[in-house]
């Protein structure tokens, strides 16, 4: 099937293959003192990376996106635990039973590019960026420098660039994270150290009490990072929200004024485009203009509602975006770019990430190297180690092009906007968001937050123990579609509102008709409750 | 653009479909965006009706699977087998100002025809450097483990979020009976709490903050601009992590006290006392020891016993980032490097390192029985975590993480350890060792070549001193001189490809290089290789 490479290669295959056949048959240590000799056999790795691949193929994603086929299989832990064969022993095992064990990680595993995938902010799948996933990790490479990451370094470089440019930047800087916490936690130390450049090496003794300004609604990771940072939860200051879960900017001054007052120095606001729940969109001019009179950092957490800026028609919901500090976007979620891909970008032009985070290690970013070491990018981290998570995102912009990529965010406005008005026709939806604002107004973005209330509740809004009725609906829908392997969506409760569903609509794979089905569903599994 | 008259068209088919359409269009034509979105703005070109539909659209399946088929036929022969051929390049050398035209990174507004982006692919590949080359020695990662990548391409494919049991179900168990596992080999009988974490620096900063959270909890509520200066004591030797966690933790660098070490690296015990005795009587509040079993540079294992002791009678946590040395666990031979490890609070372990899993994968261990890690870390999101699932809700340990997206590393060990069973895993540590031995054997019998110090684990620290520079005295001149040589025999071996070996100066010494010795591919005849072509490169300096 594979071409074969020269010669030389085959004449090592074989030997491979003749070490390999030793090992099997007496599993002894015979290579440990024969130094002369590779230990590994790569054929074996390499015909069992072609087998593994054809399961990839059929299992994951040929039926692993197949909306005949279920979403889940649901088992009991204690179940699975035992159908997995978890523990590891003394000797290893035989082909067959490790290709057994590959396709059983397929079959139990959640079928998160199926397009009846509702329950996160992640799914589907692009065919592109799972080849740049490969090849990353066919690659192996860790990014820290130029010299072991030539490719990545430039391309990294040029994504963010791209990525800026949209945010309506042509200069500034930036980094791919683990995920979009780590994203925010780098704009709260960012904005720390700018303030406060003693930081770094005094600690937050050398400073006054500190205040972060952010809605109830934004990522938790913003607590997280407080935590984190040492700058405490207490001191994480919310703001109020409307009813769309958007921040409200008068509510923010007089935050800010009352935080001063008592004797606290805020620093910094995190405001949040797409929030994770409702999909809300806080106002940024506005919140700019705040923070331009108190001074303050502004980071917009754009991880979920960032790919708006890809649309000409809807990245009004992020006007102002420009003004801010930094930006974290998160391509793996509405652009489908695959697990992990987390930018942060920055307006700064002095190289602030490289100076708060840096520790100029000197077996790693040598100054005597025959290059330009400023292309020695690892030290903007705070991890040594890190993957290469453009490629992915290259990959698939230079496949489908940022117009690919802006119908792909059109097209899931209209999906949620579908679902919306499908809903407001069924009985039993009632939408999150009530009354005037979803009359008035489509829905922000395309998180579609509902109750079901099924039709022995219908008509009795009014009485005593509804509410606590109807927070039991969601969960028991849940189960019983997990156990059925039907669709997942996820459900939760937010403020004084009971569990309700969260469904989020943006997957490339999704048509109509999964719409159709995913509320017939919800009615199948509710109706008797 | 999308004009709403035509909603009804549009929604019905994948917009992947309609790329799929236009690639087969476009094959062998180039980019025309202008076709493209001519294509999604006129529906009635392509019918609606059946094609388009995912259920029925079997040919365009065809077109993404037929992609998926040939990009990995590419990654198998130039990223795998190629990349291991010893016949082959390291590294294909460009200044960055070349391989920014040979990549063409610019990203436009219309797409590329599916050729353009399996050549992009190859480009990727051939500018890479092959860190799974057995001549790759320039980190402390190297060489293929098939079982990992293998596991690595299904966690792309399958792309799980490790949150929470209901969304991997598959990868939380497997997580948890790694994680137990590596508890186990280390020696902690009462059990304890783990997670894995996107490399040892934040596996080390985990440490740093668990150990801060016991000595007073309300720094999570309250912050610690109240609170008394705080001291994390370490090696000088140790990980730049600690002290970059430091910084980011609001601690501080300074707050980091470096503990002197021996001749061999490894930090003094009677050191460590006499710095926690200082921080004390600064007023400030020493509340962890970092000591490091495997330091990067010179591979040195801080005495974990004695220093135990110490952070016994002081009550002072106890993290070993044993990142790179905790390998040596896995070998009957060579696991008294790690003596102690069983009596210690926490530890960071990387099984992408030495014991060659995919990057990432890494391990951060707490001997705890009381959910330190998630009383820590968690923010009890309601979206997430809710506590009225129909499950048992303590298989959900996505809140341990002050991460939210977390990728399922432990597989990529899981799957190499039941295909190779820890008994080959311990003879790889065991070869890797006794190749770092023969090496030093090698380098003391050469001319021209000089110990940096005896190996205790798999770094082999060496200088090469050129013909010219052999018979000078041993003067500061010397050192000055020795100090560039290895930058440019560094370079000339980059430009030509042949090897990577990385050099760094140390404390007052002059440029080294360091060998570290990892694949069960390398052999000796590599070793000689190394040896022989440092000097080849070097012989005119």
């Amino acid at each position: 099937m594979f071409h074969r490479v020269s010669v030389e290669a085959d004449l090592c295959l074989l030997r491979f293959i003749h070490l390999l056949m030793h090992v099997r048959a007496d599993k002894r240590p015979l290579f440990l003192r024969d130094l002369n000799e590779p230990l590994i056999d790569h054929a074996e790795g390499q015909f069992f990376l072609n087998e593994a691949f054809k399961i990839i193929m059929e299992e994951v994603l040929s039926n692993g996106t197949d909306i005949k086929q279920k979403v889940c299989e649901w088992k009991e832990p204690e179940e699975l635990a035992l159908l997995l064969d978890l523990g590891v022993r003394e000797t290893g095992e035989p082909r067959d039973k490790l290709l057994q064990r590959v396709r059983d990680v397929a079959k139990y595993s959640i079928k998160t590019s199926h397009p009846h995938f509702f329950n996160q902010q992640y799914g589907g799948v692009d065919y592109h960026s799972l080849a740049g996933r490969f090849l990353t990790e066919a690659l192996n490479t860790n990014l820290f420098t130029y010299e072991v990451a030539p490719v990545f370094v430039l391309m990294e470089n040029e994504v963010l660039r791209g990525l800026r440019q949209l945010v309506g930047w042509t200069e500034g800087d930036g980094i791919f994270c683990p995920g979009g916490s780590t994203s925010n936690m780098y704009a709260m130390n960012l904005a720390r150290y700018q303030r406060f450049p003693q930081v770094k090496s005094q600690g937050v003794w050398a400073l006054p009490r500190l205040s972060i300004f952010t809605s109830p609604e934004s990522h938790y990771s913003v607590k997280k990072s407080a935590a984190f940072l040492g700058i405490g939860l207490d001191n994480v200051i919310f703001v109020k929200v409307d009813d769309r879960g958007r921040m409200i900017p008068e509510d923010l001054d007089e935050k800010i004024e009352l935080s001063k007052s008592q004797d606290a120095v805020p620093f910094l606001v995190s405001c949040t485009s797409g929030t994770t729940v409702q999909g809300g969109f806080d106002p940024l001019e506005h919140i700019a203009d705040i923070c331009d009179k108190h001074k303050l950092w502004m980071h917009v957490d754009a991880c979920w509602g960032g790919s708006v800026l890809f649309s000409k028609k809807h990245r009004h919901l992020m006007k102002g975006v420009d003004r801010a500090n930094s930006v974290a976007w998160n391509p793996h979620k509405m652009l489908v770019a695959g697990l992990q891909c987390s930018a942060l970008l920055l307006k700064d032009t002095t190289n602030l990430l490289k100076q708060c985070h840096s520790a100029n290690a000197t077996y790693l970013f040598q100054q005597d190297k025959f290059y330009d070491v400023n292309l020695d990018i690892g030290d903007k981290s705070v991890q040594c180690s890190r993957k290469v998570d453009c490629l992915k995102l290259w990959l698939m912009w230079k496949a489908v092009g940022s117009t690919g990529l802006e119908e792909r965010v059109d097209k899931a406005f209209i999906h949620a906007r579908y679902l919306v008005e499908q809903m407001k026709k069924r009985e039993g939806f009632q939408l999150l968001s009530m009354v005037i604002s979803y009359i008035l107004h489509k829905p922000d973005f395309v998180n579609v937050c509902f109750w079901f209330v099924p039709p022995s509740l219908r008509g009795k809004e009014g009485t005593e123990d509804y509410q606590e009725k109807l927070a039991k609906v969601a969960p028991v829908i849940k189960e019983r579609m997990m156990k059925q392997g039907t669709m997942m969506v996820g459900y939760q409760p937010l403020g004084n509102k009971v569990n309700f569903f969260r469904v989020t609509v943006f997957s490339p794979l999704l048509s109509q008709k999964d719409m159709d089905f995913f509320l017939d569903e919800i009615e199948r599994l509710g109706k008797d409750l | 653009m999308i004009l709403m008259p035509q909603k009804e068209f549009e929604v019905n088919r994948g917009i992947v479909e309609i790329s799929g359409k236009i690639k087969k269009l476009e094959a062998g034509q180039g980019v025309k965006s202008s076709e493209s979105q001519a294509l999604v703005a006129e529906p009635e070109k392509c019918s609606p009706a059946g094609s388009f539909d995912v259920n029925s659209s079997t040919a365009d399946e065809q077109v993404a699977e037929s992609f998926i088929r040939q990009a990995m036929e590419i990654i198998v022969d130039e990223a795998v087998k190629k990349a291991t051929n010893v016949q082959e390049k390291v590294c294909e050398w460009h200044s960055p100002e070349q391989l920014k035209k040979l990549l063409d990174l610019e990203l436009r507004d219309g797409g590329e025809a599916e050729s353009e982006i399996l050549q992009r692919c190859r480009d990727a590949i051939r500018y890479s450097v092959k860190t799974s080359h057995p001549r790759f020695f320039n980190q402390l990662y190297a060489g293929m483990e098939p079982y990992s990548m293998v596991a690595s391409f299904i966690a792309e494919a399958v792309k799980t979020n490790l949150y929470t049991y209901e969304v991997a179900p598959v990868f939380t168990l497997m997580e948890d009976a790694v994680l137990r596992k590596m508890i186990k080999v280390i020696g902690w009988e009462e059990g304890g709490d783990g997670i894995f974490n996107p490399g040892g620096s934040l596996s080390n900063m985990y440490a740093v903050n668990l150990a801060r959270y016991r000595y007073c909890p309300d720094f999570k509520e309250v912050g610690m601009f109240s609170a008394p200066r705080l001291v994390i004591l370490t090696s000088q030797e140790c990980h730049y992590s600690i002290s970059k966690g430091a910084a980011l933790m609001g601690i501080g660098t300074k707050n980091v006290y470096t503990v002197p070490t021996d001749e061999r690296g490894r930090m003094i015990p009677s050191a460590l006392e006499e710095k926690i005795m200082l921080a004390k009587s600064e007023g400030a509040v020493p509340f962890m020891v970092n000591a490091t079993a495997g330091t990067t540079v010179l591979g040195a294992f801080d005495p974990i016993d004695e220093i135990a002791d110490i952070c016994e009678k002081h009550n002072l946590w106890l993290h070993v980032d044993a990142c790179w040395g905790g390998a040596a666990i896995m070998s009957k031979k060579h696991k008294h490097l790690l003596k102690g490890i069983h009596r210690v609070d926490s530890v960071a372990w990387n099984p992408h390192k030495m014991l060659m899993a995919s990057l990432q994968c890494s391990a951060f261990l707490v001997r705890d029985k009381t959910s330190l890690l998630q009383h820590c870390h968690s923010a009890r999101a309601s979206y997430l975590f809710q506590q009225d699932k129909f499950y048992d809700v303590s298989y959900d340990t996505g809140d341990k993480s002050v991460q939210c997206s977390r990728k399922p590393d432990a597989f990529k060990f899981w799957l190499m350890w039941k295909a190779l069973g820890s008994r080959e895993l311990e003879q790889r540590v065991d070869r890797a060792l006794a190749m770092a031995r023969y090496l030093a054997e090698e380098i003391k019998k050469r001319e021209g070549f000089r110990l940096v110090l005896e190996p205790e684990y798999a770094n082999v620290c060496f200088w090469y001193l050129p013909p010219s520079m052999r018979n000078l005295p041993e003067s500061p001149e010397l050192w000055k001189k020795l100090h560039t040589v290895a930058p440019v025999v560094k370079q000339r071996m980059m430009k030509k490809g042949s090897m990577m070996v990385g050099y760094q100066p140390l404390g007052e010494k002059a440029n080294f290089f360091r060998m570290v010795v990892i694949s069960p591919q390398v052999s000796r005849q590599d070793l000689d290789f190394v040896l022989n072509e440092i000097h080849n490169l070097g012989k005119d300096l």
